[in-house]
């Protein structure tokens, strides 16, 4: 493998790895809040992108940009609380019951299907108006480098979120032991439904900033899913550094593989990764291991 | 009663069954198999194909008098779907005939039970295992896997002057195939493969595969991609990576408008592709008519969607509703299979659609055979989705 090789596989890894630390950290947000694993990201995030498909013009400027994006984010979050709100009411507490597999499921599936009806199976193609940086002669999508910095913008933003203002440590309360945050007035259902919005507007982000190598379909949104959820248990379930590192090496891990033993692999030498890494670490690389009830 | 009065009373059946079939009132039932939903990208104009022949059958009397009753088979690309569409269709329904399906692992999957069933059927896959001993009563509107490689390689060493070739392909059957037989072509040629990569479906990044394969120098890429989506991704990847390999492609690689709308014309720069002569003309020849009348009714029928179907494809789907038709008619309305397999075996040839040239014999039921394809010139794409044939 030749330097040059090496640099684009990385970067590219990288940016695709970008795009599944969001998906986990999403997936972290809800589930440290609600306990509630939201199938719906991938599809969401996608939903972001055909967003940014209908709002973009076909030479967008780059204040138009920034505008749609933060229009999609607002927008994201809008559905994201929405979202919440119905896989939230049903249940008295989101871990004693789980109708929330079969609701976050149904929503992934009812957002396929509109992007469908909307726009028939081809992808969706975006344009940036960013053009694409050079490396060695090559050409990279501005998107992906974008994607790396969006995703260590988010992990900065959450840190600081959950630990400095009062919804976030709310939702750290909740994370912690629901029964106590009730019993100490904290409003659990408000903070849930924050939950959802706030991963909504990460998923709006994602989507609008990575939509130019994202593939914007119908049915990619599973796909999608998957990556991030690995990315989430290769890191450590809810831990958002560990789905950043986790996001990096799914993602260069899956390039490299393609590259070194041929894109047959490329889905299983990553899933061989989730397996090795749950035979050592059940609770992943950064996740701490749960304390026995007894 | 006598052997005599027997025979006669059979032979009086056997000869009075079709007239009676033909002047029966009851609708023929034509099963659709189209991944309407689900992954890939064709379902939809295919369904949209079938449904524009079906109305212009029926507008024009039918079949021998017959209207035609079309039943959608969605299988949404997922082989165990197919088996249960199948099922309702022969035993639910009660089709009478079927078109489709396209994907080769659901193609596979559900001939047995239309064989079984005796129901005749055109299908739109290429692997090069759906055979007549397989499917005795099912043609395939598609050039198969190994007519396709021959014709990559052919169109390398003619076009490019090509002698060592790298391999790029999905994960599909016929893309399995498809590559088998070009490893198998180019070393019988005495020429050398530099290397062999696939892709998933849909994979939007292919820099890693692509760098592979430069890797090898080779002189062409022979790119077996099924759908407009993929193709895009590769010939992106090859413009980002400044690669200029010649590429040689597949019938998929000519579906043009992904690509086209995600990098303009200079995405096409140095690849040729397969089309069928019925969708691609020579400048001095003027454009073929009966390709650019069904793509105008096809525009009428759905305005607002048309432009995203991939048209020389989707009028295979088209075609085989008319085959079926010729063949009823030329059986006098035996709709039993080996009868409408026989006939077609014999008369596909004189079969005039938007795809002509057609040929099956009892070894082969692939109508698309290497006569019938063309290189093209996928960039040349005219407003009605035809495309100029290389060397014109």
């Amino acid at each position: 493998m030749t330097i040059v090789e090496l640099v684009l596989i990385l970067v590219r890894g990288l940016g695709q790895g970008a795009i599944f630390a969001l998906i986990a950290m999403s997936l972290n947000v809800i589930a440290s809040a609600s306990s509630i694993l939201n199938f719906a990201v991938g599809a969401l995030m996608v939903l972001a992108g055909v967003g940014a498909y209908m709002i973009l013009p076909s030479d967008p400027t780059l204040f138009g940009w920034i505008m749609a994006g933060l229009l999609i984010a607002l927008g994201m979050g809008v559905f994201g609380f929405l979202q919440g709100g119905l896989t939230l009411i049903p249940l008295k507490s989101s871990v004693e019951q789980h109708s929330w597999l079969i609701t976050t499921m149904a929503v992934s599936i009812i957002i396929g299907a509109g992007i469908h009806l909307f726009g028939g199976s081809l992808a969706f193609r975006v344009p940036s108006p960013i053009p694409p940086v050079t490396i060695y002669s090559t050409t990279t999508p501005t998107a992906y480098l974008l994607l790396i910095v969006l995703a260590v913008a988010v992990y900065l933003c959450l840190k600081w979120f959950h630990s400095r203002t009062y919804i976030g440590l709310a939702m750290s309360a909740v994370a912690q032991d629901l029964d106590a945050s009730k019993a100490a007035g904290i409003n659990v259902r408000r903070v849930q439904l924050a939950s959802f919005s706030l991963a909504g507007v990460v998923l709006g982000l994602t989507g609008h900033i990575g939509a130019p190598v994202i593939n914007i379909s119908a049915d990619t949104g599973i796909g999608y899913l998957l990556s991030g959820f690995t990315a989430a248990v290769v890191g450590g379930m809810g831990n958002n550094l560990g789905a950043l590192v986790g996001g990096a090496m799914v993602g260069v891990l899956s390039m490299f593989a393609a590259y070194q033993f041929g894109g047959i692999y490329q889905d299983s030498v990553t899933m061989g990764l989730l397996i090795l890494v749950l035979m050592i670490r059940p609770e992943g690389i950064f996740g701490l291991a749960a304390a026995r009830k007894v | 009663m006598t052997i005599r009065t027997g025979l006669m009373a059979t032979a009086c059946v056997a000869l009075l069954a079709p007239a009676a079939l033909a002047q029966s009132d009851e609708p023929l039932r034509l099963g659709a198999f189209v991944p309407v939903t689900g992954a890939g990208a064709l379902g939809e104009g295919s369904l949209a194909a079938v449904e524009l022949a079906v109305e212009e059958i029926n507008a024009g009397g039918g079949i021998l008098g017959r209207s035609l009753d079309l039943t959608v088979a969605d299988y949404q690309t997922d082989p165990a779907i197919g088996v249960g569409e199948a099922n309702r269709l022969i035993h639910q329904v009660g089709i009478d005939m079927a078109v489709g399906p396209t994907y080769s692992q659901v193609t596979l999957a559900t001939l047995p039970l239309l064989s079984g069933a005796q129901v005749p059927s055109i299908n739109v896959s290429g692997a090069a295992s759906i055979t007549p001993d397989v499917a005795p009563f099912s043609f395939s509107m598609l050039a198969n896997a190994e007519t396709q490689a021959q014709a990559m390689v052919n169109n390398a060493i003619d076009v490019f002057e090509a002698q060592s070739f790298a391999i790029l392909s999905d994960n599909g059957a016929q893309a399995k195939t498809a590559v088998a037989e070009i490893q198998r072509i180019v070393e019988e040629m005495g020429l050398e493969v530099t290397g062999v990569q696939e892709y998933n479906y849909s994979a939007r990044d292919l820099t890693p595969q692509l760098l592979a394969l430069q890797r090898g120098e080779p002189d062409a890429l022979l790119l077996f991609s099924s759908t407009g989506d993929d193709t895009a991704n590769v010939l992106l990847g090859r413009e980002q990576l400044n690669w200029d390999v010649p590429i040689s492609g597949s019938a998929g690689a000519s579906l043009a408008a992904p690509a086209l709308e995600a990098g303009g014309p200079a995405l096409y720069d140095n690849v040729v592709a397969l089309a069928n002569a019925g969708f691609s003309y020579c400048e001095a020849d003027g454009r073929p008519e009966r390709a650019v009348a069904f793509i105008e009714a096809m525009q009428a029928a759905h305005p607002d969607s048309a432009d995203r179907y991939p048209m020389s494809f989707i009028a295979s789907f088209y075609d085989a509703v008319y085959v079926l038709k010729a063949a009823l008619e030329g059986t006098d309305g035996d709709l039993s299979g080996p009868a409408v397999a026989a006939w077609i075996e014999e008369n596909a040839g004189s079969f005039e659609g938007v795809n002509n040239g057609l040929a099956a014999s009892a070894e082969s039921h692939f109508l698309i055979g290497p006569s019938t394809l063309r290189p093209v010139l996928p960039a040349t794409q005219d407003e009605y989705g035809i495309q100029q044939r290389a060397g014109c």
